[in-house]
């Protein structure tokens, strides 16, 4: 018997996420006389229907070089964990331009120095798990936080809180120990639901916020999944450390998007990739050096001086960053509010540098020998490298200590080092001056971890907090940070840009100031799928 | 068979190697303007990520392969043979024991010993020496005593004792002289072994510490700029394959100078 054409067809079953071939065979043979031109036809039939009935896959795959250490925002303190939590929880205060505190989830009234009233916003989203959110939610997570049982890494610069309390259901009503004009800006920690809190719910494990995207599985530590709320868009993080790989899977499509963590040469590459679309933006990532002051040869102010001159971060940043970086003089880039456009810093002078240290009382035969620790993070070897052969052209002897990034860091905050390199990321506020320079910000305390000490440069951050005025106290930490460039705690290097490259056939990515993941709100796929993402989250199991 | 070629490799590497003092190389210099630059006439093999020549750091690099593999071979050839020869001239327990000590090395797979032990003592070129000293007689030990077995009750060790030589003088003068031509062809292929390793330790990091070159943190390094910049593994690549071909080439011919039962039975056949 004959199979005509048009049986093939009604036989082909309908689009479906499990294909079954041999299903479809089997019925496709009953009351058929067998033979063996049929058993052709029928094997072409299924290699024909087999290869294509699978289902468009529409996850948008994001390449990380790190994964998230910890999706509980009472306990993040990593930058990815910091940019994906952004996306999962909604935060009381957000930054806008100029780094300003603005309203996010509540707008804030300053009833007395002492005394912030937020006023909880109309709409505001709801938890993921359907529950509004409330003030008795902000509340129980800042309590959380100040709760010395939740050791919360946060909970140092929030101790300034003496009460919370919620006169309604909308407001929120925070006093402080001590007047600090800067207190709305430390209100950025996502808000966890009371209920959940109180239950000791594992938000690391299965974050539950109110952000535009909710959390849908970790298969496992190199894979995390989130869905868009608005339309069910589903977002794959997954984690490749090596930046060659990250290159590649971006050219073949395995990965459609990615951001910053790739050496300067891979970006200039893939840029020029017909498929790829580059995006970049000024960052405010501050990289600098740091020095142990404690130490006989770095805590001598003239060689800290003589490091800032030996260095070209001029040439540095043309060559080795491809001009993806700014040379920077200060913690905070020039278009912050508090920042400084007018320091002028320490230009590349060798000479003047081998004068300092002749000055210091070395010379030819008697270099100064400093260990230079860095992670093993092959780019900021390199960087190490180019500064070690700098800083040997003026005659300092540098060694460098490569360690994994736990045993670095860890050696860093606990202060067993001379020189290292390393930088703020993410930094808004300008108390970060109090934590990182101050006299009584020793670690565990802050992070003074080089044991500087200046009377002046105390009393100049002290000043500037307790300032109600944003001009005066604009003025104030001017003046502090020219006297930190003068006092060379830290020898300032530049602030490197933030860029996201993109496959083309996604759309709608903004690069964030910061390099924060909030674009994904806005990205989608170039031309309408044919099967919209709503459709397929009703799909997937 | 034409051996123009691999000994034509090996002289040049060691001549580089040994002489690198007479050439002004500049394997640590870095010029931030030439990160990255292909091969050109006045660069024959370009530069590298930080802008130091390549070929000055290939030779810099023959010398540590070539100080590598040379101390490894030694230390493995002494140690193995003086262990090898006295176990099995003194016999009895102290071969036993010996014999299930080799074994339990031979157990280990080499290389991943070798990892072991640099890890465990740290990384340095020193320390890989040692590493792959310690992992390396084992082979030489075993081909030693197998040849002392066989010559321990040849006449002349015969006569030598009954004249009352003291083992020593019969170890010394009367069997590693004879065995002496096995071991020589171990070696050189210990030498294309020893140069492998050192480049597979110094591709682990455990090897040479920057910014000391070695062809293994050369490929290592390069693997990174492979899609911009392939000369940096290309180039070492190459020079490491041609020396460990040539040398195992030269090893084979020496086995077949030195081998006496293969040219018995090619004389006779």
């Amino acid at each position: 018997m004959r199979i005509s054409f048009q049986e093939h067809r009604d036989l082909r079953p309908n689009r479906s996420l499990v294909c079954s071939p041999i299903g479809s065979a089997k019925r496709m043979l009953h009351g058929f006389q067998l033979n063996w031109r049929l058993w052709l036809m029928v094997l072409g039939l299924i290699s024909i229907v087999g290869c294509t009935e699978s289902l468009p896959d529409y996850t948008l795959r994001f390449g990380l070089a790190n994964s998230p250490t910890n999706l509980d925002p009472r306990y993040a303190t990593d930058a990815t964990s910091a940019r994906l939590n952004r996306l999962l929880y909604s935060r009381l205060v957000d930054f806008g331009e100029g780094t300003i505190p603005i309203p996010a989830l509540a707008t804030w009234r300053e009833l007395s120095p002492i005394h912030y009233r937020f006023d909880l916003q109309e709409p505001r989203p709801l938890f993921h798990n359907g529950a509004r959110l409330s003030a008795n939610d902000v509340k129980a997570t800042y309590a959380s936080i100040l709760n010395p049982a939740t050791a919360s890494p946060h909970r140092g610069i929030l101790q300034i809180i003496t009460r919370i309390d919620t006169p309604t259901e909308n407001t929120v009503d925070f006093f402080l120990k001590q007047p600090d004009s800067l207190f709305p800006g430390y209100l950025v920690i996502g808000i966890l639901p009371a209920n959940l809190i109180a239950k000791g719910h594992p938000f690391h494990d299965h974050p539950i916020g109110s952000g535009p995207f909710q959390f849908l599985e970790r298969p496992d530590d190199t894979r995390l999944v989130i869905e868009r709320r608005a339309d069910g868009q589903r977002i794959e993080f997954v984690r490749i450390p090596d930046p060659t790989v990250r290159t590649l899977k971006l050219l073949a499509n395995e990965i459609h998007l990615l951001q910053n963590d790739l050496p300067p040469e891979l970006v200039t590459y893939l840029s020029t990739h017909k498929g790829i679309t580059l995006q970049q933006r000024q960052g405010a990532n501050f990289a600098y050096l740091g020095f142990n002051q404690l130490d006989p040869v770095v805590g001598q102010e003239l060689v800290r001086k003589a490091i800032a001159h030996a260095i070209d971060r001029e040439h540095i940043i043309q060559f080795v960053l491809r001009g993806r970086a700014r040379v920077a003089q200060t913690l905070f880039p020039p278009e912050h509010w508090a920042g400084h456009a007018s320091l002028s810093g320490y230009a590349y002078d060798p000479e003047e540098a081998k004068r300092l240290l002749k000055e210091a009382g070395y010379d030819h035969d008697h270099r100064p020998t400093i260990t230079y620790k860095t992670s093993t993070d092959p780019f900021r070897l390199r960087l190490a490298t180019i500064i070690q052969y700098q800083l040997d052209q003026v005659g300092i002897d540098v060694s460098i200590q490569s360690h994994d990034w736990g045993t670095f860091y860890g050696d860093i905050k606990s202060g067993r080092f001379q020189m290292y390199s390393l930088a703020w990321v993410g930094v808004k506020s300008p108390d970060i001056f109090r934590y990182a320079f101050h006299s009584d910000a020793i670690p565990p305390v802050g992070a003074n971890r080089g044991h500087f000490a200046d009377v002046v440069a105390d009393r100049l951050m002290i000043q500037a907090e307790q300032t109600l005025n944003r001009q005066e106290q604009q003025a104030l930490y001017r003046t502090l940070q020219a006297r930190l460039l003068d006092t060379l705690p830290y020898v300032p290097l530049w602030f490197e840009d933030h860029y996201a490259l993109a496959s083309t056939t996604i759309t709608g990515y903004q690069l964030s100031a910061d390099g924060n993941f909030d674009g994904l709100s806005q990205v989608r796929w170039m031309g309408p799928p044919s099967v919209p993402p709503t459709h397929l989250a009703r799909l997937y199991p | 068979m034409r051996l123009w070629l691999p000994f034509s490799i090996i002289a040049a590497w060691a001549f580089l190697a040994i002489f690198n003092f007479m050439f002004s190389l500049t394997p640590d210099a870095i010029d931030l303007t030439n990160i990255l630059s292909p091969p050109s006439p006045e660069h024959w093999l370009g530069h590298d990520e930080l802008g130091r020549p390549v070929a000055d750091r290939l030779i810099s690099g023959a010398h540590t392969s070539f100080f590598v593999s040379l101390c490894v071979v030694a230390l493995g050839v002494s140690l193995g043979s003086l262990l090898g020869v006295s176990s099995a001239y003194l016999s009895g327990w102290v071969d036993a024991g010996f014999v299930r000590i080799v074994d339990i090395m031979l157990a280990f797979p080499g290389l991943l010993l070798a990892i072991a032990l640099a890890g465990a003592l740290g990384p340095g070129i020193g320390n890989v020496i040692l590493a792959l000293g310690i992992v390396g007689w084992v082979g030489y030990a075993r081909l030693a005593r197998g040849q002392v077995l066989a010559l321990k009750h040849a006449d002349h060790v015969l006569a030598a004792q009954a004249i009352g030589a003291p083992p020593w003088r019969i170890i010394l003068r009367h069997l590693l002289p004879l065995i002496m031509a096995p071991l020589i062809v171990e070696a050189s292929f210990g030498v294309a072994g020893a140069i492998i390793a050192e480049a597979g330790l110094s591709f682990l990091g455990l090897g040479v510490q920057p910014p000391a070159a070695s062809w293994g943190s050369m490929i290592r390094d390069g693997t990174r700029y492979m899609l911009v910049a392939p000369h940096l593994v290309v180039f070492p690549g190459l020079t490491l394959m041609a020396v460990v071909l040539a040398a195992n080439m030269l090893g084979d011919w020496l086995r077949d100078r030195l081998d006496v039962k293969e040219q018995t039975s090619r004389g006779g056949s």
